[in-house]
């Protein structure tokens, strides 16, 4: 296995799916600059398995936000499928997004007025897929979460755990290369985290690169590899 | 437009059903909004064109050279006669005018089986006259040349012809319909002696506010001979009625209605000292272009509707500023929607886009509830103020317009703060 902090020759490599060249992220807070990801490196590999363990506050939103393309570095670089996305255009960062990254996260952001089909359908409206495929996606992404039969519910008719999987249904309907999910788990009781986790393992084994932060050891371990985050720096546990 | 801009135009019609207390306020705000314009629409821009319309019957073509007012007791007055009608024709050679004399007394008149009369205006004139203006007789026919002048006395067979303005017949024969007051006599005083007139026609009364305008034609101190002769309240005679003496005025008719400011400027140069009305104390004839006379009645009915217009503006102005602020209430409830929706690959157009056909779906929804709504209340308002109002088809067009345009501008801002929201920023109150 390789080694994810080493980025020598990854940027070149055709295994590299996302590459941080010394990337970090800055805010300021008042008169105060506040390093939320002091510079790092780091190379994920096509169909890598990470698990980002750390204590709140030390990072790991930050570090899924660029890596989601959702925020920009303020130092370093970001090449993602090969491109340099840190300096992209807002406009071209959306439709990488939209094409290559799918999100989970722990409180599902689910729209509550909107059927589970209509949630899954989402990502494929701004991709600009015609209706009628979208509806035959969505249905599959669901079915393939075992949500076949809920496709006509909204969000409010769901346990949690269905939930969950209707957002995890949204991210994968995509198909993208690079799946992030933020304490998946967190909000769910053992045996639905257990569901989720091994669908977003399934989907590893198939060769999908999957970033997931968490706080549980034991979420971690279904992981290839864990890497720790403390204080905006990202190392071995 | 693109399968992936429909989508987005769908999400916001969608979030508008979905939402239905919500759009519903948003529409409610619209529909008081545009009520309220086609209200003052319909009341004050409505009557402006009417009074227009009634103005430009007025004779847009037609000179008047008259006499100016007595000022003051013993006032010399030029002499207009049938020495100065053949002088303005020599005047205006080459410009094609007819050239219309006019004699005119103020008279009590009273109509026969009535006990009251009523002081109005006489106009002896040539059958001509009627081409000074643009007024469809509405009962009965115009004066010809071979009209009777009919003789003095009150018992004398030998009874004249006259058409009567319509609201001269209103007043004359209070109780009778117009139609029936052809075939009857008035009596009234030419020279100072009783004449009997059999009424050959009725005119119809072009002024539709008539209040309002001799409000205003009083309000401007401007009971001027033009003036009075256009109130409409007039008896028309047979051109030889008062037989041969001075003319009161000549209204001069110009087939091309752009000849009409250099017939003004060579007949000024010739024969007046001011263009308008305002200084006449030479007593030297007085030429007046009847389009000026029309425009400053425009100019002023103008005012009025310019009042109005700023009080729907001012209305719409509000409404736009009230459903702004629901819109940014919503965006701000809306901030984890928003940014789920950029994490999906919404572009921040794609989400001012969607804001945009929320705000203007439920504004135009509430405009077009808002049409019915302000044509009852102009109706209601007519009934209960008596005031004029006008409804047409274009100005629902108007407020429909005005319906859009509020929601756009409503939009601005919330579209802008939704499109500006940091995804990132958004979801670290929730992750972590």
């Amino acid at each position: 296995m390789h080694d994810p902090f080493d980025i020598t020759d990854c940027a070149a490599g055709a295994e590299a799916l996302a590459v941080l060249e010394g990337v970090g992220r800055s805010y300021r807070s008042g008169a105060v600059a506040v390093d939320a990801l002091k510079p790092l490196d780091l190379c994920v590999h096509r169909g890598d398995f990470l698990a980002v363990m750390g204590p709140s506050g030390s990072g790991k939103s930050t570090l899924l936000h660029v890596l989601g393309c959702l925020d920009r570095p303020t130092a370093g670089r970001y090449l993602l499928n090969g491109h340099d996305v840190s300096r992209m255009p807002d406009r071209e960062l959306a439709e990488v997004r939209n094409a290559t990254i799918g999100f989970v996260f722990q409180r599902f952001h689910l729209l509550a007025d909107e059927s589970a089909l209509r949630n899954v359908e989402l990502p494929l409206l701004y991709g600009g897929v015609p209706r009628a495929e979208r509806r035959v996606r969505a249905s599959e992404a669901l079915a393939s979460v075992g949500l076949e039969d809920r496709v006509a519910h909204r969000p409010g008719e769901l346990s949690g755990g269905e939930q969950q999987r209707v957002a995890l249904a949204r991210a994968l309907v995509k198909r993208p290369r690079l799946l992030l999910a933020d304490e998946p788990t967190g909000n769910l009781d053992t045996a639905a985290g257990g569901r989720v986790l091994e669908r977003i393992a399934e989907e590893s084994r198939r060769g999908m690169t999957v970033i997931l932060i968490t706080h549980d050891p034991e979420v971690a371990a279904r992981a290839g590899r864990t890497l720790m985050m403390r204080d905006g720096t990202l190392g071995h546990p | 437009m693109n399968r992936r801009l429909l989508s987005v135009v769908g999400e916001g019609l969608l979030h508008v059903v979905r939402h239905p207390l919500r759009s519903l306020l948003t529409a409610f705000t619209s529909a008081i909004a545009i009520a309220v314009t086609v209200n003052v629409i319909s009341l004050a821009f409505g009557m402006q064109e009417d009074i227009a319309g009634d103005v430009d019957r007025f004779g847009r073509n037609t000179v008047d050279v008259g006499l100016p007012p007595a000022l003051a007791p013993g006032m010399p007055r030029p002499p207009l006669g049938a020495a100065q009608a053949a002088r303005a024709a020599a005047i205006l050679d080459g410009l094609d005018p007819l050239i219309v004399p006019r004699r005119q007394r103020a008279s009590p008149v009273r109509g026969e089986g009535q006990t009251e009369s009523e002081r109005l205006q006489l106009v002896a004139a040539p059958p001509t006259y009627l081409r000074t203006l643009n007024i469809p007789v509405a009962h009965g026919r115009w004066l010809r040349s071979d009209d009777p002048v009919g003789a003095p006395g009150t018992e004398t067979d030998a009874v004249g012809a006259c058409v009567l303005d319509g609201a001269a017949a209103e007043r004359i024969f209070p109780q009778v319909a117009p139609a029936a007051v052809v075939g009857r006599v008035v009596a009234l005083r030419v020279e100072g002696a009783p004449r009997r007139m059999r009424v050959v026609g009725i005119l119809s009364d072009p002024l539709r506010y008539r209040e309002l305008f001799e409000t205003f034609d009083e309000g401007k101190g401007a009971r001027t001979l033009t003036s009075s002769l256009l109130s409409f309240r007039n008896v028309y005679l047979p051109e030889a009625t008062f037989g041969d003496g001075p003319y009161t005025g000549i209204s001069i008719v110009l087939a091309d209605g752009g000849a009409v400011v250099e017939a003004q400027e060579r007949l000024i140069g010739v024969w007046a000292d001011a263009r308008d009305l305002a200084s006449l104390s030479s007593g030297r004839l007085v030429v007046f272009a009847r389009g000026q006379w029309m425009d400053a009645l425009g100019a002023s009915t103008m005012q009025g509707s310019m009042i109005g217009n700023l009080v729907w503006m001012l209305i719409v102005l509000v409404a736009a500023i009230m459903i702004s602020t629901l819109h940014l209430i919503t965006v701000r409830e809306r901030y984890d929607e928003v940014a789920l929706r950029r994490c999906e690959g919404a572009r921040r157009s794609d989400i001012a886009l969607q804001i945009t056909v929320e705000g203007v779906t439920t504004a135009l929804l509430g405009g077009l509830a808002g049409l019915p709504l302000g044509y009852v209340g102009a109706a209601l308002l007519r009934e209960i103020v008596q005031f004029p109002f006008r409804f047409e088809f274009r100005y629902a067009l108007v407020a429909t317009g005005v319906a859009v345009f509020l929601g756009l501008v409503s939009s601005v801002l919330p579209a802008r703060h939704a499109a500006r929201l940091q995804p990132a920023q958004v979801l670290s109150r929730r992750l972590t």
